[in-house]
């Protein structure tokens, strides 16, 4: 028996023990506050469970790897906003960062010979040059994000409108570069569309895709980071009282200018990804991106109040939004359906997660 | 330090706001007002290079203006526009679900007698008729649909025994419509899958069936309206997770209302092993012809679009221009086949498949 079932029975068991020698109004709060604890996990147990009887095939194995690739592919973005929600913040940007550096990955690893590369006189670069590149562009547009917000004490809102906007002029002028005139970027390098969307292994007779790899690989970069780095530490204090920080010594402003900056960095990397995935980038590329990635922290926990949120959390609210996603198509659910479940989920998780932050106080 | 920092930024805006100054030279009187409904677009970004090239060749000053796919901004573009003393209004509509906004725009254009040209997107013709310095220069938007169908028909009869993978007789297929509420799509996803049927039907084949029976729409719609192609990336690979040959009801046929979404549902049938070298294909067909789209059908990843030409589109919308400020008669030096009526030019469709 591994440490980790271990660990899990004896809370299980202490549960119980807890439980039984409750009376009988404790014991009915006891079990609802863990039914409320556990909401986002009740709901997508239910879900999956009438998705599948209703539709067998939602089990099937490739069923399976379309969900956890479609849950790879908007990890990373995820990722990365979550750090700015525990500072209280939120960045609006990322959408757009995302399109300014597929657009950059794009264009960079156009097959040589292709009638419309944007750079014709250089050959395709290596698949290195290009990831570092575009994880510094997204890193700098997380530091122009986190250096304002620190610096000036703006909101982020404010200041992640502000760069989203110029990030889309920038993609906007990227693409009229060279000979391309705003055309959509495709004609990319087996090198690279083989790097993301290769196979990874198979499954049944089911391709996994490489970047389902890369997504696990950040998960557990970032949950190094989160949890066991003086700068996660820090990163959790400023977002749960900035001032009580700053007087333990924490320095506010580097930590905050640093979040961004690595959000900004997991921007690039989805820009990478996302480049060969859809392998035809355009000025839309990206759009609207931040919202999906914001909804899956806050379901997933990470809350607006700041200071508190999981990595697993973030994992779990992708995946519960690809699960919906596919859900309805299989149960052929009318599309605007899918706008209004979208919403109860994210205001019921709210309000959850607002329960046990007030309960707690 | 501060303080400093606060000049260094103002100092920056400043020398940005000048580097802008194209604007600062003129004052904005006599001058083309181009509206675009998004620069987003990747065929309204070809027409818009065309533009530019020929309209500064005829020696016309010119401002573009980016609605960003929002009917407001535009309108309010215009009203800027016409204070500034604009001498004709070049505008590709956002909103081509209701009359409403194309006829405030020319209403605000009569009272102030200044030319409109409306390109691309679709305006009613009572709304073009209700001025006489009103014409519309786009392509009979159910054109691309019918001629769509027609390809898809005529291509699936030729092969239909190799595109019948189950061999039930018929196809199965997945639409992908770009947007709701837009004419456009509308009439490319109606007619795409309609004059196809046609086509069948006369072959003595079977008609085309949606893949999924119990979608009652018969389309996947872009949920954002961006006619994107990772819409239709993510749709086509959950699509895949349910139909496949190994399952007897893989999807025979893929339709787009555009390249990109057909580009998309490549790259997904490409993760799946499909339409890639020495792969079986599943036939995918577009509409736009972009440059990315000619490349795909060269390698055989993509079978047809139907072309929109940019160019054409540009130089007749420069003719026009002309004629209103040189006071000739509006189709002067236009291709009188193409033109219908008095109010508008039709910009013809071609069909593309690499041949």
């Amino acid at each position: 028996m591994s440490a980790a079932t271990v660990k899990k029975q004896n809370r299980f068991s202490a549960w119980m023990s807890d439980f039984k020698a409750k009376s009988g109004i404790d014991k009915r709060r006891a079990v609802s506050d863990l039914l409320f604890n556990n909401a986002m996990y009740i709901i997508i147990a239910a879900a999956i469970i009438y998705i599948a009887v209703r539709v067998p095939a939602f089990l099937s194995v490739s069923s399976i790897v379309n969900i956890v690739s479609l849950t790879a592919a908007k990890l990373p973005i995820a990722l990365g906003i979550g750090g700015a929600i525990v500072l209280t913040g939120t960045d609006i940007s990322a959408g757009r960062c995302v399109g300014l550096t597929a657009c950059i990955a794009a264009s960079l690893l156009q097959m040589t010979g292709y009638i419309n590369k944007i750079f014709p006189n250089i050959p395709v670069m290596p698949l290195w040059a290009v990831l570092l590149l575009v994880i510094a562009v997204g890193a700098a547009i997380g530091f122009v994000n986190g250096f304002f917000v620190a610096k000036f004490k703006l909101h982020p809102f404010i200041v992640t409108l502000s760069t989203q906007l110029i990030v889309f002029g920038l993609v906007l002028m990227y693409l009229m570069l060279g000979g391309n005139n705003g055309q959509t970027l495709s004609g990319l390098d087996a090198s690279y569309t083989d790097f993301v969307r290769g196979t990874l292994f198979t499954i049944g007779g089911v391709a996994v895709p490489k970047y389902v790899l890369y997504a696990v690989i950040l998960t557990a970069i970032m949950w190094v980071i989160w949890n066991k780095t003086k700068f996660g530490k820090n990163m959790f204090a400023v977002g749960s009282n900035e001032e009580a920080a700053n007087v333990s010594g924490v320095n506010v402003f580097w930590t905050i200018v640093m979040v961004f900056v690595l959000a900004g960095a997991m921007y690039g990397i989805t820009g990478f990804i996302e480049g060969a995935r859809i392998a035809s980038c355009s000025a839309n590329t990206g759009l609207n991106y931040e919202s999906d990635a914001i909804a899956a922290c806050v379901i997933g926990g990470v809350s607006f109040v700041g200071g508190t949120g999981k990595i697993s959390g973030i994992v779990i609210g992708v995946f519960l939004l690809q699960i919906i996603f596919v859900g309805l198509n299989f149960l052929s659910v009318d599309a605007n359906m899918l706008y209004v479940i979208k919403g109860l989920i994210i205001l019921v998780a709210c309000a959850i997660d607002m329960r046990k932050y007030l309960a707690r106080k | 330090m501060k303080k400093a920092l606060a000049i260094i930024l103002a100092c920056v805006m400043v020398l940005g706001l000048t580097a802008c100054g194209n604007a600062a030279d003129t004052d904005g009187k006599g001058e083309v007002s181009v509206f675009y409904y998004t620069y987003g677009d990747t065929y309204i970004s070809s027409v818009r290079s065309a533009m530019d090239k020929l309209l500064d060749n005829a020696g016309l000053k010119h401002q573009n203006y980016d609605a960003n796919g929002n009917q407001t901004t535009q309108t309010e573009q215009v009203s800027t526009a016409l204070t500034k003393g604009t001498s004709l209004l070049i505008v590709n509509v956002v909103d081509t679900g209701s009359n409403d906004a194309a006829q405030n725009i020319v209403d605000q254009a009569k009272a102030k007698n200044v030319p409109v040209i409306f390109f691309n997107r679709s305006v009613d013709e009572s709304v073009v008729s209700s001025y006489d310095k009103c014409v519309f220069v786009g392509t009979d938007y159910e054109m691309a649909g019918h001629m769509q169908g027609q390809m898809v028909g005529e291509y699936l009869v030729k092969n239909f025994a190799t595109l019948d993978l189950n061999g039930d007789g018929k196809i199965s297929y997945v639409m992908f419509k770009g947007q709701e509420g837009n004419m456009e799509a509308i009439a490319r996803t109606q007619y795409g899958v309609e004059d196809a049927d046609k086509v069948l039907a006369a072959a003595g084949k079977e008609k085309l069936s949606f893949y999924d029976a119990s979608n009652k729409n018969k389309y996947l719609v872009d949920q954002n309206g961006q006619w994107s192609s990772a819409a239709a990336t993510d749709y086509m690979s959950t699509i895949l997770a349910q139909y496949s040959e190994a399952n007897n009801n893989m999807v025979e046929l893929v339709i787009a209302n555009n390249d990109e979404m057909a580009l998309g549902a490549v790259s997904a049938l490409q993760t799946a092993g499909y339409n890639k070298d020495g792969a079986k294909v599943i036939p995918v067909f577009g509409v736009d012809a972009t440059d990315a789209a000619k490349d795909a059908i060269s390698k055989g990843s993509m079978i047809g679009t139907i072309k929109q030409d940019a160019d054409g589109m540009a130089t007749v919308i420069t003719t026009v221009t002309q004629n209103f400020l040189n006071k000739k008669a509006t189709f002067d030096g236009v291709n009188a086949a193409d033109v219908v009526g008095t109010w508008r030019v039709n910009i013809p469709y071609a069909t593309y498949t690499g041949k």
